[in-house]
């Protein structure tokens, strides 16, 4: 489903963020990326749908080629790659259901959207899946009026309406109370397993990552130093994930 | 170092004061006059408020129609002055152009405007929009550049284009402040259109300038009163309005 081989992103000035990275997800998987901050899990997330431009190195999403593509191959890749962000990203302002159909917009036309319009087929979309992430009564409040586990569910909500094959989540319950990090992960989980979905998700917390994931990719100053099934997750490859950088 | 700035600062406004004859005494001197002044302009000559009255309507009409225009003309001049928006290339030219423009007040505008058009209201309206269009489009540049970049990446993620990114990531962060900065330059425009006027450009301004050259102070007085309260009902207006957008 997604194919990396040899990415690096330098950001800008000269931060080596992801430093040569090749991995192969299979449909369906449910791989947790593994790090402490700062490990280039965010970094790695973003160039898989090009939110940034990576440096080096070729992803394809479902085959195709994403670095390098024109602008409107782009576009059609990331309809097929969902996002949930650590701050969910929600436009604060404006109500539920409109957040929610926003995920419709690689979908629908151009012209009609710039006038706030939508297919009923989209509002149809976008209210049932409102409705698999809890929310439906809520349509009509405004995103900012939300708590931040409803605001994140909401954010999921909208990466779901653009109909995708793979979600990337960074640091889904990161800015979430610890008690909303399984309602999340659990609504993740059964996206991943009903829906047959494929999910990445970033995570920092060590539990986390071995009650959900299929699959641990631990990363370390932006290299991969870890790739196996939690089992195969043992103490001493977790402290390498999570080893102290040595000094400058 | 700080002595020698303050003192260098002091001897400036001293020769200022030196150069353009500020003179407390002939200030002083100047004060019965003033009184006399105020006192020829009481009481109001009411007789003339339906003219005021009049020309205080053309006023609010050049303001509101010329703020509404430049509201909608900054809007890509906005976007493309916003350095997180436009490409360097655009953004950079597009700055220099919006802070020349600005450096001009209103009332030269409508100097201009009136050689070109005429006399009336309707170079007043052009003498607002000139002016108003580009210190809007360097307000909504400025929010633009202050919106929140997270909304915009979740957009952008969903595989929108260009034109959706700006409408629903972009938009719905800056249009309360837009709306807002409109409604601050509506009561500014409502006072600088006071005196477009004196230069033929139409309004108030027009009978304000018309019954000081006729010496016909009480006249003028009722003028005053017109134009002082027609600018605090707008203020109050507007003010209000902006309160509820925030």
């Amino acid at each position: 489903m997604i194919e990396v081989a040899g990415l690096r992103v330098v950001l800008p000035p000269a931060v080596v963020a992801v430093d040569g990275v090749d991995l192969t997800v299979g449909a369906g998987e449910f791989v947790v990326i593994l790090g402490r901050s700062g490990a280039g899990k965010t970094t790695f997330l973003r160039a898989l749908n090009r939110l940034v431009e990576p440096t080096a190195g070729v992803v394809r999403i479902a085959g195709r080629p994403l670095t390098g593509a024109d602008a409107t191959t782009l576009r059609t890749l990331r309809r097929q790659v969902g996002m949930v962000f650590q701050q969910f990203n929600l436009v604060r302002r404006a109500s539920v259901v409109d957040n929610v159909l926003a995920g419709r917009l690689g979908w629908a036309p151009t012209l009609p959207t710039l006038l706030g319009r939508f297919a009923a087929d989209d509002r149809r979309i976008a209210l049932d899946c409102l409705a698999q992430v809890g929310l439906a009564e809520l349509a009509g409040r405004r995103a900012d009026t939300l708590s931040g586990g409803e605001q994140q569910r909401v954010a999921i909500a909208r990466a779901l309406a653009q109909a995708p094959s793979v979600i990337l989540a960074d640091e889904p319950t990161a800015s979430l109370d610890p008690a909303l990090t399984s309602s999340i992960m659990d609504l993740l989980k059964r996206i991943n397993t009903q829906r047959g979905l494929t999910l990445v998700v970033s995570q920092h917390q060590l539990e986390t990552a071995l009650a959900y994931a299929t699959r641990i990719v631990g990363f370390r100053r932006g290299r991969v130093v870890f790739d196996g099934p939690p089992a195969r997750l043992t103490p001493p490859a977790a402290a390498a994930i999570y080893a102290e950088d040595p000094g400058p | 170092m700080k002595r020698t700035t303050l003192a260098i600062a002091l001897a400036v406004l001293a020769w200022t004061a030196w150069d353009t004859g500020a003179d407390p005494i002939r200030l002083g001197r100047g004060i019965p006059w003033l009184l006399d002044f105020v006192r020829r302009m009481l009481p109001p000559d009411l007789r003339v408020l339906p003219a005021a009255l009049v020309g205080a309507l053309k006023t609010v009409e050049i303001a509101l129609l010329g703020t509404a225009m430049a509201a909608a003309l900054a809007l890509p001049l906005g976007f493309l002055s916003a350095r997180n928006v436009a490409s360097p290339a655009v953004f950079h030219p597009a700055r220099v152009a919006l802070n020349f423009f600005r450096s001009i007040d209103t009332l030269v505008y409508a100097l201009v405007f009136v050689a070109a058009v005429g006399l009336g209201p309707f170079p007043g309206v052009l003498a607002v929009v000139a002016y108003t269009t580009t210190s809007l489009a360097k307000l909504y540049s400025e929010a633009i550049e202050g919106i929140d970049r997270g909304p915009v990446d979740a957009i952008t993620a969903t595989g929108a284009t260009r034109l959706q990114i700006l409408r629903y990531g972009v938009l719905p962060q800056v249009l309360p402040l837009f709306l807002s900065y409109v409604l601050y330059r509506l009561e500014t425009n409502i006072r600088a259109a006071t005196i477009l006027g004196f230069v033929g450009a139409g309004g108030i301004g027009f009978y304000l300038q018309t019954y000081l050259r006729m010496i016909d102070y009480r006249a003028a007085s009722t003028v005053l009163l017109v134009t002082v309260v027609m600018v605090m009902v707008v203020d109050a207006v507007s003010s209000r309005l902006r309160a509820r957008l925030i």
